[in-house]
């Protein structure tokens, strides 16, 4: 079944999977910050957190954050890019999209763009990034070898791919409860919180089916990075994977 | 990863926090080392990292499989009397160290380490047992983003739950807990 991805646990037409996402964040988009907080006891915004202070960034680089969705990641990175940087927040979903303005706005943060794309066709000249970032946007990318090539292709000589992502944890007393959690409580949250079941049990599915970190080291390997290393987060549940293009 | 070796990953991120801090500030040029892989590694423990200078800024990499520009290898106590302020070509000429690749690039790489202020004895005895690691060392102090970055109450205590979070031995919240 070649022309067939996943979908969670479900194998899809490939040409399908980018609408099913696309309804899956239509559906959260108005309660995903909510929902973030109260599914991960607000450990997503310390790994974001993390994650921008791993960055290397600085005054005046320009930065991508692919997946944005809600501006979590942007809004620290304007801080640290300041008015001679750029930071352009993107996401696929004009819901999301429409989201993250909306946050970026009530917060009182100006100056970062917004672009709606498809990771597998970034539309920016090769060699113009100083950062590009996506957090846990990557799994729902259906080419995700293609998005690695284009994050690659737009990244400058020392630049630097943060990949913030659900992982695997070698913890087999955590392993048990993160998997009764994900599949037993998480799905109900999202059913009472954001009135979709659904949403929550692929967000589960797509965990499980998402590389782990070897694998996804070696993707990034593949996809021409000169350097890959990971570091996980909180036993493993999280994964920020930075490869450098030298 | 086993305990030791999650606590070297997590000193090369710390260092390369702090080597970039100095760059950003200004302190040192790394034009020279541009484009430059270097490894570094002692001889008698398991300890390497490597480091990458690319784009004015430096990555610092727990393991690679890379060939490197510059190797530089040496032994624990020599490290320690080096970042202590021995000359490099001193313990050059007395084959206490050894360099493969340009001289001048390891000296700089030295150098930049030196600035940093790192608390090698500590970092090398987390291996051999000798202090109990209740924190991560002098390198931390020097560019800890509460004290630099930020003043406010809210930033701090977000630092402190980050550390927490990701380095409980640095943060101090677990230190209270287990004192």
């Amino acid at each position: 079944m070649e022309n067939t991805t996943y979908f969670g646990f479900k194998q899809v037409a490939t040409d399908d999977k980018q609408s099913l996402v696309r309804d899956v964040f239509n559906s959260v988009a108005s309660k995903y910050d909510l929902m973030n907080d109260v599914l991960s006891f607000g450990a997503h915004r310390l790994w974001k957190r993390y994650t921008v202070a791993s960055s290397n960034v600085k005054v005046g680089d320009k930065v991508l954050d692919i997946a944005g969705g809600t501006g979590d990641l942007a809004i620290e990175f304007r801080k640290k890019v300041g008015n001679n940087g750029q930071v352009i927040l993107s996401d696929i979903n004009a819901t999301m999209l429409n989201e993250g303005r909306k946050n970026l706005t009530n917060k009182g943060i100006f100056g970062v763009e917004f672009v709606q794309l498809n990771a597998q066709h970034l539309p920016f000249n090769s060699n113009t990034f100083d950062c590009v970032s996506i957090a846990f946007g990557l799994r729902n990318v259906t080419d995700k070898n293609q998005a690695l090539k284009e994050m690659y292709r737009i990244l400058k000589s020392g630049g630097c791919l943060l990949i913030l992502e659900f992982s695997t944890t070698d913890s087999a007393l955590l392993k048990k409860l993160y998997d009764f959690y994900s599949f037993n409580i998480m799905p109900r949250l999202g059913g009472i919180i954001a009135d979709d079941e659904a949403s929550y049990q692929y967000l589960a599915e797509s965990i499980r089916k998402h590389p782990n970190q070897e694998t996804l080291k070696d993707m990034v390997l593949n996809a021409d990075f000169d350097f890959c290393e990971y570091h996980n987060l909180s036993g493993g549940i999280v994964a920020l994977h930075k490869g450098i293009k030298v | 990863m086993q305990p030791f070796a999650i606590f070297w990953h997590k000193q090369t991120v710390i260092l390369e926090r702090a080597l970039n801090c100095l760059i950003t500030n200004g302190k040192v040029d790394i034009s020279v080392l541009n484009g430059k892989t270097i490894g570094f590694s002692l001889q008698d423990l398991p300890l390497e990292m490597y480091f990458v200078c690319a784009n004015s800024r430096i990555f610092v990499l727990p393991a690679t499989d890379k060939l490197t520009d510059v190797d530089v290898k040496l032994k624990s106590m020599v490290f320690i009397s080096l970042l202590q302020g021995e000359d490099l070509t001193e313990l050059l000429r007395q084959d206490k160290i050894n360099i493969h690749g340009d001289v001048k690039t390891a000296q700089l790489l030295v150098d930049l380490l030196k600035e940093v202020d790192i608390d090698a004895e500590e970092m090398v005895s987390k291996y051999t047992g000798d202090i109990i690691a209740s924190q991560l060392g002098k390198l931390t102090k020097k560019f800890n983003p509460a004290d630099t970055q930020s003043n406010n109450p809210l930033e701090i205590i977000k630092d402190g739950l980050t550390a927490l979070l990701i380095n409980p031995i640095k943060s101090e919240l677990y230190k209270h807990k287990n004192s």
